[in-house]
């Protein structure tokens, strides 16, 4: 056996590794499908307006679709998501309306609530061992009576003049609740890229007997990326209040679906263990591009749901066929 | 002959497990299958049982070529097995786990009079007294056993297999099981029986079949031409010449890196004292299910321990956790089962090894990628793993490569006892004996090794001292001098409950 036996390959085969990443077939799709909806539209897509609202709601699908990766990673699922999005939305309205507080303190709210109920998500499932689906489908319910007893049936607004001119404001022609959106993704992809907690989560995802034996607390990840998810959806939601100048109990319903697209087109395995931040990023940019070419096209929004429904399917049965495809060449 | 196995070979990547084996069954006899670990018992009944397809021979049933391509195959051509492990399911009463595989239907739905009917007549076969609607969660193991059995005749079984059929049973238990296939037997059935326990082999058995190293070296001979040491001498053959690896020496003033001192666990270890110094290899010998590796596991604080004291450099700990295990005591455990307990299959070759260091290596709290590099590179250099890049997934590897990287991940952790756990269970014969230098090396340079393997070439090649296991306890201490016919002999009657 000879030293050096892994030798890397040179600079020719990273470009040809990179170009078979799932992520890059994904990049190639936002493009053609970008243009192709500029070209259908006139050129109407470019226009200042219509693409400033194009990268502004792109936003929340981001962030929704990381809260969801995170517990992904660990080979669960959270469906209380959307929910926990609309209640840390009510929250950080109520704090600024009812309590009077400023607007940095409701986000620091909005932000606290969703962590926290990541945090007993977590916690649930340690304590019970009853997996997250049935889990998360309980707090769900539950975090949807809290969003409703906020406020009711009644619509905040009117809430601090700050938070909504940051919800309006662009930067070189960008939202820039897109960019922040994009610096979460950023801080996501370093989490698992480079830290000690952010690989313990990959590795209790990868397998959790494997982890338990090479030292790793699959107990501690499970609390962990609930906790983060939770996290991401109060942050999703202090998104939703700037960039939408008025809540009700209404929000968060439809972000459930769209939580699981994004991951799933991106790449990322339902077995847990892979993650892919750019792939959920760009899946998310596809998924808004077919919401606007509802919009521009005047299209039954059920038929929307019945695409991006189907593709989802259809990303998972990609992934498994995958999956067979890799453990058959080993 | 009611059945005949001719020329069968079955090769796995890198092993040959049955070479030309033979097995002649006559109506109306008890038939002992006998041979060590790896001999190729398991591969012949699981051809006999449809599991795997043979890669060369052919199986005759009455004189007729049948092809067993599947359970339901063999079931058909009047096979039935009973497995060492239990495989009813618990909910169900005994006359649904009878007839599971062939419940009888009116219109549409299953006929349960006739269920109960059918498999009151199995249990008549075995003049058996249970209640056909009992669940089977409620039966002793025994009455499991024979709940099995009358499985096993429901489908009109002419050849019935036992595999280690008293493994769990007490010895009244045994007696009666055997008065009963004694009653097969009279009934014109040919009973194949798999057991370590040669005692009652000779008490019960016509007929032996030996196998060693998947040739057939007794074939159906009667077993009252044989003594029991006759037998020994036939599974371990004489002929095997061990790799001659460097001389090691370790003062046996050392004080011991790890011991146990009379430890019991939930799971049912009973007393267990071993102890194990610096540069020294403890061979951990026993059976499948003597409880070597979950004795690991308890030591790693994954099962209780529940007297006894377990010491590190002298000192009794308390290990709560892999983790704990591995930080505070340097204590890493390279386990048989490697590709779900051992490896992230989806993940680089980078993240398995990193796995155990990234704690050590980490920088407020982030992990370089240059850090971990480094670490992991230079153990794969070390161990000599190949892979296209370090990024490559841990799945893609051979089963060579993965079991050197699930190695290398405890020293880069810098353990000083390594418990490794059948480390050479499916490698290629070239990669094992690659492995075994390695694992001596490993010795040299001062790492307390525990070897647990059922490999007994392997344990004779590399161990200095042997601990030979069964039942959840230890059963001797051996001193090992290498030579293989001796402590092979020594070995198995250890196991075997002779104390000569």
């Amino acid at each position: 056996m000879s030293a050096g036996t892994m030798v890397e390959t040179p600079a020719g085969g990273r470009i040809r590794r990179a170009t078979r990443r799932p992520e890059f077939t994904l990049a190639l799709l936002a493009v053609a499908g970008f243009a192709a909806l500029a070209v259908a539209t006139d050129g109407n897509l470019l226009s200042g307006g219509t693409l400033d609202a194009f990268f502004r709601y792109l936003a929340v699908p981001i962030v929704i679709g990381l809260s969801q990766m995170v517990v992904l990673a660990i080979g669960q699922m959270n469906l209380s998501v959307g929910a926990l999005t609309g209640l840390c939305s009510m929250v950080a309205a109520w704090l600024m309306l009812q309590a009077g507080l400023p607007a940095p303190v409701a986000v620091l709210g909005a932000l606290a609530v969703g962590l926290a109920a990541g945090l007993v998500n977590g916690l649930l499932v340690v304590v019970t061992r009853i997996n997250g689906f049935i889990v998360t489908l309980a707090t769900m319910t539950i975090i949807e009576g809290l969003r409703y007893g906020v406020n009711g049936p009644d619509t905040f607004q009117g809430y601090s003049q700050r938070l909504r001119d940051f919800g309006r404001a662009s930067v070189l022609g960008l939202p820039v609740v897109f960019l922040a959106a994009l610096a979460v993704a950023a801080l996501v992809a370093v989490f698992f890229a480079r830290t000690v907690a952010g690989r313990h989560l990959l590795a209790t995802g990868g397998s959790p007997f494997a982890a338990r034996l090479s030292g790793v607390s699959n107990d501690r990840s499970i609390v962990l990326a609930h906790g983060l998810s939770g996290l991401l959806a109060g942050a999703a939601a202090v998104i939703t209040v700037a960039a939408s100048g008025s809540v009700n109990s209404s929000i968060g319903d439809d972000l459930l679906l769209p939580s699981f697209a994004a991951p799933i087109i991106g790449g990322v395995a339902l077995a847990g263990g892979v993650v892919s931040v750019a792939g959920t990023c760009l899946a998310a940019f596809l998924v808004r591009l077919v919401d606007v070419m509802q919009a521009q096209f005047g299209i039954n929004p059920r038929w929307i749901d019945l695409i991006i429904g189907a593709v989802v399917l259809g990303a998972v049965l990609l992934g498994t066929v995958r999956q067979k495809l890799l453990r058959r060449s080993s | 002959m009611i059945l005949s196995a001719e020329g069968l070979v079955k090769t796995f990547p890198g092993v040959r497990a049955l070479d030309g084996a033979t097995l002649r069954l006559a109506a109306g006899s008890v038939h002992a299958l006998l041979g060590e670990n790896g001999a190729g018992k398991s591969t012949l009944i699981k051809i006999l049982t449809g599991v795997y397809r043979p890669d060369g021979g052919r199986v005759l049933m009455g004189g007729a070529e049948v092809h067993l391509a599947g359970p339901l195959d063999a079931q058909k051509a009047g096979i039935g097995v009973v497995h060492q492990e239990r495989n009813l399911i618990p909910e169900f009463s005994v006359a649904e786990n009878i007839v599971l595989h062939h419940l009888p239907r009116r219109f549409g739905l299953v006929d349960r009079p006739r269920m109960k009917a059918e498999a009151r007549r199995c249990l008549d076969l075995l003049d058996l007294d249970l209640d056909p609607d009992m669940p089977v969660a409620g039966l002793s193991v025994a009455q499991a056993q024979l709940v099995e059995i009358a499985k096993a005749l429901s489908v009109d079984s002419k050849v019935l297999l036992l595999d280690e059929p008293t493994a769990s049973l007490t010895g009244d238990e045994a007696d009666r099981l055997y008065g009963i296939v004694g009653k097969l037997r009279d009934n014109g059935h040919a009973v194949v029986l798999v057991s370590h326990k040669l005692e009652e082999v000779f008490a019960v058995a016509d007929t032996v079949t030996v196998l060693r190293d998947g040739h057939t070296v007794a074939d159906a001979e009667p077993l009252a031409g044989y003594t029991q040491d006759q037998v020994v001498d036939l599974m371990v053959g004489r002929a095997y010449a061990s790799v001659r690896l460097p001389e090691r020496r370790v003062d046996p003033e050392t004080p011991a890196a790890l011991r146990l001192r009379e430890v019991s666990t939930a799971r049912g270890h009973r007393d267990v004292s071993l102890s194990v110094r610096p540069g020294e290899i403890l061979g951990l010998y026993g059976l499948v299910g003597a409880g070597r590796s979950e004795l690991a596991k308890a030591l790693l604080g994954l099962d209780r321990i529940t007297s006894g004291t377990v010491e590190v450099h002298g000192r009794p700990v308390r290990i709560r956790d892999v983790g704990e295990a591995l930080r505070r005591h340097r204590i890493g455990y390279v386990t048989e089962n490697r590709k779900e307990e051992g490896l992230f299959l989806d993940q680089p070759i980078t993240r398995n090894i990193g796995v155990t260091v990234w704690r050590s290596l980490a920088r407020a709290g982030l992990v370089t990628e240059r850090a971990e590099r480094r670490v992991v590179e230079e153990y794969a250099d070390r161990l000599g793993i190949k892979a296209s890049s370090p990024r490559q997934l841990a799945g893609q590897l051979s089963g060579g490569n993965q079991q050197k990287v699930s190695l290398a991940k405890w020293l880069a952790a810098r353990c000083e006892i390594l418990i490794v756990d059948e480390p050479t269970v499916g490698i290629d014969v070239r990669t094992k004996a690659a492995f075994h230098e390695l694992i001596a090396e490993l010795a040299g340079e001062g790492l307390a090794l525990l070897l647990i393997s059922s490999d007994l070439p392997e344990i004779v090649t590399l161990a200095d001292r042997i601990a030979v296991m069964n039942d959840l306890a230890v059963r001797g201490e051996l001193l090992n001098d290498h030579d293989y016919g001796r402590m092979s002999q020594a070995i198995i009657r250890l196991i075997h409950g002779d104390a000569r």
